[in-house]
């Protein structure tokens, strides 16, 4: 953590006159709620944070993304979790001990005494083996089947202790698997009296808080668990409010009903420079990637000449500039910096080389100019990010027609089994999100995903055999490279123009101590008092 | 009457019947596979065939009608995909949200913009006259995101008078009013000046009447005059178009549920079309046509009960 991505304002030095007004002051103050005061409300210490969905489930097989486990990290433990800060890294939760046995072996301890809630007993290794086992059952049909890879089976060596079996060398499993959404531990017995799965609801809880109560699009309240092994959690009660919009939320923030939220990144700088009372501002770099991909398959596009000289026509950093107000960095690849295989620097240069690109485009035959068409997710990030396209392309005489879709709409755009479709696109913007492997990155890009993901429609046999082989090396360096050479090929292959991991801004009352992920995702379970 | 009933509730039905058959049409004519953006970038094709067969997607779309229809009809709303919740279950949940929304606001509407209407009329082209005139049609011309927005900087960020966010604690009847307070005033609002503007105009028109000017011959008070009958009959348009006004409400309340992160029956069909939540929203949309219906059949009752030329003419 450092200073420079770090702002706060705090009140000014005390004088006698500062003194005079603050105190002539304090009747509105303490009429008016202030985040401090929040955290209080009537009588009990109430954390209030923003997170941008609803729950979707309870159950980690059937767990949809981030706000749910946000909700899960809460009331499950897991062997291991994240390590809050700047790097990443794991602390041991359940577990007392564990290690990498083998390449293709994992064998914990778990801590004796840990209660599941509701009187379901001791978590035991059955537990751990049910868990994660379940989620590999093909019949279960559980959505985070693939968090596993290549998952054999968990066995159990005792009461507390068990080894994690994989068929083939598997390191995204500390990355992605233990501390994630796939390696929440829950209570078999509860489990299987309630049939085997649950949905919004759950029979009991292990972590430091209670789920205790949802509202659907209103509220997810945990409460704290008397029985948690790690102590007494910090606050009596967690209010996780949806809010999609992020302006939304920070309006909420300023109002005083949220103590914590992401912020969206076009309020960075005003927030700096007029900074709410009693607030903190910090940015973390975000795993998030954003990409103008070029369908290899279709008929314009197929002209390697032409993706080229699109590469070389867009201009990153003035992309940053407008459509991220500056608070976002070009990226290399898809893989964020601070991961195996993020690459120091791409093939293209972030900026636009406009004598390259109409080089290229004289080679691909256009040298009198081309219209394309760039279909974009109607977010107002987006939208500019396609003006700015537009506008550098046509200084080398490429026309870009912007195709707007909602995100229903968009999400099926490259799905060969939806239509059609997937044939016209020529280039689309678009951004995944990742989990802190770059397995989780390269995945999509694979020539079996072509139609389902990879929209580009790109293949590559080398490419797919560093991705299969990557998965499993166990040697840290070798797979460092192997990830950046196949985001090498990607880039060589024309159909890719990175852009950025954008950014994560969040701002949180100084009367909270949050717990972040490298990323920026709050570890609730880790926020105290300030 | 009780004919003019059974061809209200008749005409109602087939109004329910068509408005949710064209949306079924719609939401399956828009690209866009609900069981792969439900189950989300890990579902294999196993997974998504298996949830489109979950969810009826196989079969036909006239097939699909008419078991919608048919489930419908044994008071089954379906499931919910995402949650696997009773989709009856989900939208009584989030309509007393929104009936709440809607109903404060156009009874505020109406006990500010009635009463000014009226005094408008009765001190026409007073100076007062011509600042509510003013005033009303500032109110018309505010789009209710406009106000929502401004209401929120204004009265929770800045002097935090009011929360910016939710429906407020569960059993504390205050601190729901005061959630209430912004977004009932968001959507209100225009309703006020549309009312004022409204009345103002049918009681010029009903002054002008013989019956008021006999009534006034006879010597009748000016406030008999006035309130038993020139208001009485100047308020039946308003009473028509409030009750037509409340699929506007409806449209309303989406916004300023999203802006106020309230939960309601706006947001939810917003969200489940976002999300290709077929069932959730043909549930919600059904709800909302029938809300619609029965408003404007109430209306037309009000009417006629009001008014002794309409209920003899049924």
């Amino acid at each position: 953590m450092t200073s420079s991505n770090i702002s706060k304002q705090e009140p000014d030095g005390l004088s006698r006159r500062h003194f005079l007004k603050t105190t002539g002051a304090l009747g509105m103050v303490a009429a008016a709620s202030s985040a401090s005061e929040v955290i209080f409300a009537d009588g009990k210490k109430i954390l209030k944070v923003r997170a941008y969905s609803d729950l979707r489930s309870m159950d980690p097989a059937f767990s949809q993304g981030v706000v749910d486990e946000e909700i899960h990290s809460c009331v499950y433990s897991k062997l291991i979790q994240y390590k809050p800060g700047r790097k990443w890294d794991y602390v041991l939760d359940a577990a007392e001990s564990i290690e990498q046995a083998s390449p293709t072996t994992i064998k914990f301890k778990l801590k004796a005494g840990i209660m599941f809630s509701n009187g379901y007993g001791e978590m035991t290794a059955e537990d751990v083996q049910f868990s994660y086992q379940r989620i590999i059952d093909e019949n279960l049909k559980s959505t985070n089947k693939p968090d596993w890879g290549s998952l054999q089976e968990v066995t159990v060596d005792g009461k507390y202790e068990g080894t994690i079996v994989f068929s083939a060398p598997y390191p995204p499993a500390w990355n992605i698997a233990l501390p994630y959404i796939v390696g929440n531990i829950v209570s078999k017995k509860a489990w299987q009296e309630a049939g085997g799965k649950v949905d919004t609801s759950t029979p009991c809880e292990s972590g430091p808080y209670l789920h205790a109560e949802w509202q659907p699009k209103q509220r997810t309240v945990l409460r704290r668990n008397p029985q948690w092994h790690g102590g007494s959690a910090e606050f009596d009660e967690i209010h996780i409010l949806p809010i999609d919009d992020e302006n939304s939320a920070q309006i909420a923030y300023e109002a005083g009903d949220l103590d914590y939220t992401r912020v969206s990144l076009g309020a960075v700088g005003e927030l700096k420079s007029n900074m709410p009372s009693h607030t903190v501002l910090e940015e973390y770099p975000s795993l998030f990637y954003v990409w103008v991909g070029m369908n290899v398959e279709n008929e314009t596009m197929a002209n390697q000449n032409l993706r080229k000289a699109i590469q070389h026509a867009i201009d990153v950093p003035s992309i940053m500039q407008a459509s991220y107000f500056g608070a976002a960095a070009p990226s290399t690849g898809i893989i964020a910096p601070g991961l195996t295989g993020n690459r120091a620097q791409g093939l293209v240069p972030p900026g636009a080389n406009f004598a390259k690109a109409k080089e290229y485009l004289a080679a691909a035959g256009y040298a009198d100019g081309v219209t394309v068409t760039l279909d974009v997710l109607n977010k107002a990030a987006n939208v500019t990010t396609a003006q700015v396209i537009q506008a550098t392309c046509a200084q080398v005489g490429i026309t870009v027609d912007v195709n707007l879709h909602e995100s229903g709409a968009f999400w099926s755009l490259g799905d060969s089994s939806s239509g059609e479709r997937y044939k016209d696109i020529q280039l689309i913007l678009n951004r995944y999100s990742m989990a802190p492997d770059p397995s989780y990155a390269t995945a999509w890009f694979v020539t079996s995903q072509k139609g389902v993901w990879n929209w580009e429609r790109f293949s590559d046999a080398e490419f797919d055999k560093l991705e299969s082989a990557a998965k499993a090396e166990v040697d840290a360096s070798k797979r460092d490279t192997m990830y950046q050479r196949m985001q090498d090929i990607m880039e060589d292959s024309g159909a890719y123009r990175f852009l950025t991991h954008e950014a994560t801004p969040v701002v949180y009352s100084d009367a909270i101590k949050p717990a972040f992920r490298p990323d920026g995702l709050p570890l609730f379970r880790y926020f105290g008092q300030g | 009457m009780f004919i003019y009933l059974l061809k209200r509730v008749s005409l109602g039905l087939v109004i329910v019947v068509f408005a949710v058959t064209l949306l079924f049409c719609m939401i399956h004519l828009v690209p866009g596979d609900p069981a792969r953006i439900l189950l989300g970038p890990r579902a294999t094709p196993e997974m998504i065939a298996h949830l489109s067969a979950q969810m009826g997607l196989d079969q036909p779309m006239a097939m699909q009608i008419l078991k919608f229809f048919g489930n419908l009809l044994r008071g089954d709303l379906g499931m919910d995909v995402i949650t696997n919740r009773p989709v009856a279950e989900i939208v009584f949940g989030q309509l007393p949200y929104t009936l709440w929304l809607i109903g404060s606001a156009i009874v505020g509407a109406m006990l500010i913009g009635i009463p000014l209407g009226c005094y408008s009329a009765l001190h026409r082209n007073t100076w007062f006259d011509r600042f509510s005139g003013i005033i009303s049609v500032a109110c018309i011309t505010a789009p209710a995101f406009v106000v929502a927005l401004y209401s929120l900087l204004i009265f929770a960020v800045w002097l935090k008078w009011f929360p910016a966010v939710g429906a407020g604690e569960p059993g504390d009847f205050f601190d729901q009013i005061s959630h209430l307070v912004l977004p009932a005033i968001a959507i209100g609002i225009s309703w006020v000046g549309y009312l004022s503007r409204l009345v103002r105009a049918s009681m010029l028109e009903v002054m002008g009447e013989n019956h008021i000017r006999t009534a006034r011959a006879y010597g009748l008070p000016e406030n008999t005059v006035v309130y038993q009958y020139a208001l009485k009959l100047a308020v039946l348009p308003t009473v028509t178009v409030i009750g037509v006004g409340m699929g506007f409400l409806l449209s309303a309340a989406l916004f300023t549920e999203i802006v106020f992160s309230r939960p309601g029956i706006g947001k939810l069909i917003f969200d489940s079309i976002t999300t290709r939540n077929y069932p959730v929203v043909m549930g919600s949309v059904l709800v909302s046509t029938i809300i619609f219906v029965i408003s404007t059949a109430v209306s037309d009752l009000i009417n006629a009960w009001l008014d002794p030329r309409i209920r003899n003419s049924l």
